[in-house]
């Protein structure tokens, strides 16, 4: 059978960091090929080459074993690639018939906008009807399920005459009956001889519906394997690497306090289809230690950060205990951060650093509100700018030229030291870090792991949240697993990563 | 040519472009922020990239660009009205800044329109489109009016208690879409619009009905005694004038050196960040906000009783559009602000007198600072985008 779509010895690295060093994948016609992987593995980095999204720095992509070069996803489209991405590209008060019209190709003759859309429409009724769709076109997406969205999605890229289909984590976001009732619809696409990429990280998806399954790690491709004579047990000692229990692991200096921060049914309203984000999260996080808790992205993390830190959109049931100040529910976030609530972010520029303020103006956001800086009507700009450039020197924050440029033009691993600096500067008594280390190279990546570790021996409680299991089991002392909105299961550290990874795969 | 390529685009909708596709031609001015087109103009092509960042130098040259094109349009527009072209500088340099009675008259006009401005550089400062401006000017007036009209407080508190009366009334009328628009997420943008209309219809009804002067039958209130009006400073320059210069001072005083300014920074660059940093987010923006309110308040009192001497129906009009232009064009910034207020003062009292003189109707002065603000505004374009020739260099 001949190769579909080939990749070989692909690099690609962004800001410096290497996301694929040497990744090779290769997809036959008529087979569904699952690529798996920890989050962080290159999977969706390697796709999205693939989809013309991303331009590799080396190596070679074949399509139909000729070899191409593109420039877009319009000239992936052409050789009738297409990919629906994990986060769904819709436009949301557009129809159904509206978006897929945007991507469709263009008609060979003149035709008036309604012409057009009165065929797209007859089009997208005929192709859901084969495949089993029930899908209204004239809907808005705003009023469709997660579930009619990707549907949706997997209509726009076949329309646009797609007959190699990437999927990037398709089943992240469904039921187990939807998930199952997709992958049954692509594994027919691939029967009636189209190609069909899988990426995801469920074991049991790949062993009931993929044909061959390729794993990555680290940006490499590990091995490519028939699933029906590989065990589960195998695939997940793939990919999560082999068993060096708790390497560089530090223990604490001094035994763990007592519990800080209580979590007891931490819950989010369920959305319609009844899934909920948060499904009850229990969780005792004590002074003097640092809890890891693994999972694979998009299980609940991000709103469980969010919920401590007091973002909006908060779970409306449950609470969260913090030692001598009670309900963390009922605290806006401004009185949590100056009780010495530290948050480190994941979105670096979403939550942490507004990118178009000084770098001085970063710094003292945090510690302005108790009055360091100088009364409510007066700021003390010397005592900022000389402030912020002691936390710099001591950080080694790079490429600060002067305390007044703006904190957009760091890179990430310096504007991810700004944020340490400014969240360390005070002893904090509770750190939030969430993929702390996200992006970052190999010495900032360790002094970031320090200051967590310092933090920790200075009697701070840390709650490290990660979709990197290295960094897990370097730093925690203890480990929990997220999955689907609650923490699975709970690991002493020297944990069996073989055991944490299979935690992190299991679903219900 | 930025303007083409970006019709080019349209035309030809990517795939990840939201254009509607059923309003193509009606949306093709305001295109996505972040599109890049790319254009075949004669084998060439061209990209619209995001500028990061541009050299203040830079900056200052395309914005002086820019005001000096707004000039020469109205210019242009004010010569085909008849104005001869000669007289044009002598009117408007000349006339108004180098002859004493007419400066005079700038800094008399200026007073309210320093006040809006600065009501608008706060509020906008933490995001809120307050443009309900006239609104709160005319409960400014209305509560001070409503102080001497029932002779509040002894004669020697008088003024100042139509002082705080301003401030309150133009405060409480934000209140409203603050709270509306903090609690329940309604666009305050046609919330304080609305009660804009309220405010003038309730106005009308006071000096149409109860508050009518009883000595003649204009639609005003009484005239205010000579105690309830802003003092003299002497050489015929009136007290608002200091007012509103001591609220500038203060407004710069809040925006550059209090810790407020900072949160107010961090709520306009990022209201996400800046919460989630420990920024008193809503308490920021309710204090902004009101303070605009506040301030608006004044610039009703400012003409109440430093300009009119009483109630009049119409003294709002154009306060608020000027309002939002000046803080439009300083950039929100409190000082430059009074600068433009200044300028638009003097436009103001040009307009009047091109219209003794030329018979040039007073609307030209709205359309000539809307030339203006249109001007500026694009601008803006030429700062954050610059035009990239494919596989070559940046052309600007």
């Amino acid at each position: 059978m001949p190769n579909a779509l080939e990749l070989t010895g692909i690099r690609k690295s962004f800001d410096g960091f290497a996301a694929l060093t040497d990744a090779r994948f290769s997809a036959r016609w008529g087979e569904v090929h699952a690529l798996l992987g920890e989050n962080g593995a290159g999977k969706s980095s390697l796709m999205n080459i693939a989809a013309g999204l991303y331009a590799p720095e080396a190596g070679q992509l074949l399509v139909d074993d000729n070899p191409v070069r593109f420039t877009g996803p319009r000239d992936a489209a052409k050789h009738r690639i297409g990919m629906v991405h994990q986060h769904f590209k819709l436009v949301r008060p557009f129809t159904v018939a509206q978006n897929i019209l945007l991507t469709a190709p263009p008609p060979a003759e003149f035709q008036s906008h309604g012409e057009r859309l009165r065929e797209i429409t007859r089009d997208i009724r005929n192709k859901a009807a084969e495949l089993g769709f029930d899908i209204d076109p004239s809907k808005r997406v705003d009023a469709l399920s997660v579930a009619e969205q990707q549907r949706v999605e997997i209509l726009k890229v076949l329309l646009a005459g797609a007959r190699i289909l990437i999927l990037d984590e398709p089943t992240a976001v469904l039921t187990d009956q939807e998930a199952a009732r997709l992958l049954q619809t692509v594994q027919g696409l691939a029967r009636k001889g189209a190609a069909v990429v899988l990426v995801t990280h469920k074991m049991a998806d790949v062993k009931t519906y993929a044909d061959r399954v390729t794993v990555m790690r680290g940006g490499r491709t590990v091995a490519t394997l028939q699933p029906s004579e590989t065990s589960v047990a195998e695939l997940v000692k793939l990919t999560v690497g082999e068993s060096i229990a708790a390497q560089g692991f530090q223990p604490p200096a001094a035994p763990r306090g007592p519990v800080r921060l209580s979590v007891r049914g931490l819950r989010t309203p369920a959305s319609p289809e009844g899934r909920r984000v948060l499904d009850g999260v229990d969780l005792d996080l004590h002074a003097g230690e640092i809890y890891g808790l693994a999972g694979v992205g998009g299980n609940g993390q991000g709103e469980l950060a969010g919920a401590i830190m007091g973002l909006e959109g908060e779970p409306t049931e449950g609470e969260m205990r913090l030692e001598g100040h009670g309900d963390l529910k009922t605290m806006p976030a401004s009185v949590r951060r100056s009780i010495g609530i530290a948050a480190i972010p994941a979105d670096r520029y979403g939550l942490a650093l507004a990118g178009g303020l000084s770098v001085a103006e970063n710094y003292a956001i945090g510690r302005v509100h108790t009055g360091c800086y100088g009364p409510v009507w007066r700021l003390r700009r010397n005592r900022i700018q000389s402030d912020t450039q002691e936390a710099v020197r001591v950080f080694d924050v790079q490429g600060v030229r002067s305390v007044a440029q703006k904190a957009a033009l760091l890179s990430g691993g310096n504007a991810q030291k700004l944020v340490l600096a400014r969240e360390f500067g005070k002893s904090p008594m509770l750190v939030l870090a969430h993929s702390p280390s996200r992006g970052l190279d190999v010495r900032a990546s360790a002094e970031v792991h320090a200051r967590l570790r310092a933090a920790r021996d200075s009697g701070a409680a840390v709650l490290l949240i990660s979709e990197d299991l290295d960094e897990v089991l370097q730093l925690a002392d203890r480990v929990g697993v997220m999955t689907r909105g609650r923490i699975a299961g709970e690991f002493a550290q020297p944990a069996d990563r073989q055991a944490i990874g299979q935690a992190m795969v299991d679903h219900g | 040519m930025a303007d083409a390529s970006l019709m080019a685009d349209m035309a030809v909708p990517s795939s990840t472009s939201s254009t509607p596709p059923k309003a193509s031609s009606a949306v093709a001015h305001e295109a996505p922020r972040n599109a890049q087109p790319v254009q075949p103009l004669a084998r060439r092509r061209y990209a619209l990239e995001i500028r990061q960042h541009m050299p203040w130098r830079w900056q200052a040259l395309i914005l002086a660009a820019a005001l000096l094109a707004g000039f020469a349009i109205s210019a242009a527009i004010l010569i085909a009205a008849g104005v001869p072209a000669d007289e044009l500088a002598n009117e408007f340099v000349m006339q108004t800044f180098f002859d004493g009675q007419n400066f005079r008259a700038v800094l008399f006009q200026a007073a309210p329109m320093i006040l809006v401005g600065l009501a608008g550089c706060v509020a906008f400062r933490a995001r809120f489109w307050n443009l309900g401006l006239e609104g709160q000017m005319i409960w400014g007036a209305i509560g001070a009016t409503a102080v001497s009209m029932w002779q509040i407080g002894p004669e020697n508190l008088r003024l100042p208690l139509m002082f705080i009366a301003a401030i309150c009334c133009g405060l409480l009328w934000v209140l409203g879409p603050a709270w509306l628009k903090l609690k329940l997420g309604v666009n305050e943008i046609i919330s304080t619009l609305m009660l804009n209309y309220m405010a003038a219809n309730f106005l009308l009804h006071l000096v149409y009905g109860s508050w009518k002067d009883p000595k003649d039958n204009f639609p005003y209130s009484p005239q205010f005694r000579l105690f309830e009006r802003l003092p003299e400073l002497g050489a015929g320059i009136g007290s608002s004038i200091l007012l509103a210069g001591v609220v500038a001072l203060l407004a710069w005083w809040l925006a550059s050196v209090s810790r407020m300014g900072l949160y107010l920074r961090f709520v306009d660059a990022n209201p996400r960040v800046a919460h989630a940093s420990g920024v008193p987010v809503r308490r920021t923006i309710y204090g902004a906000v009101l303070l605009s309110g506040a301030m608006a308040g004044l610039a009703g009192f400012a003409v109440a009783a430093g300009q009119e001497g009483r109630l009049t129906q119409a003294f709002y009009q154009g306060y608020g559009f000027s309002g939002i232009l000046i803080a439009f064009l300083a950039r929100n910034n409190p000082l430059a602000a009074t600068v433009v207020a200044l300028l638009v003062a003097a436009l103001f009292v040009t307009g009047r007198s091109l219209q003794v003189f030329y018979q040039v109707p007073f609307s030209m002065v709205q359309l000539i600072q809307a030339v203006i603000v249109v001007c500026v505004a694009s601008s803006d374009f030429f700062i954050r985008h610059r035009l990239r020739r494919v596989g070559g260099e940046a052309v600007q």
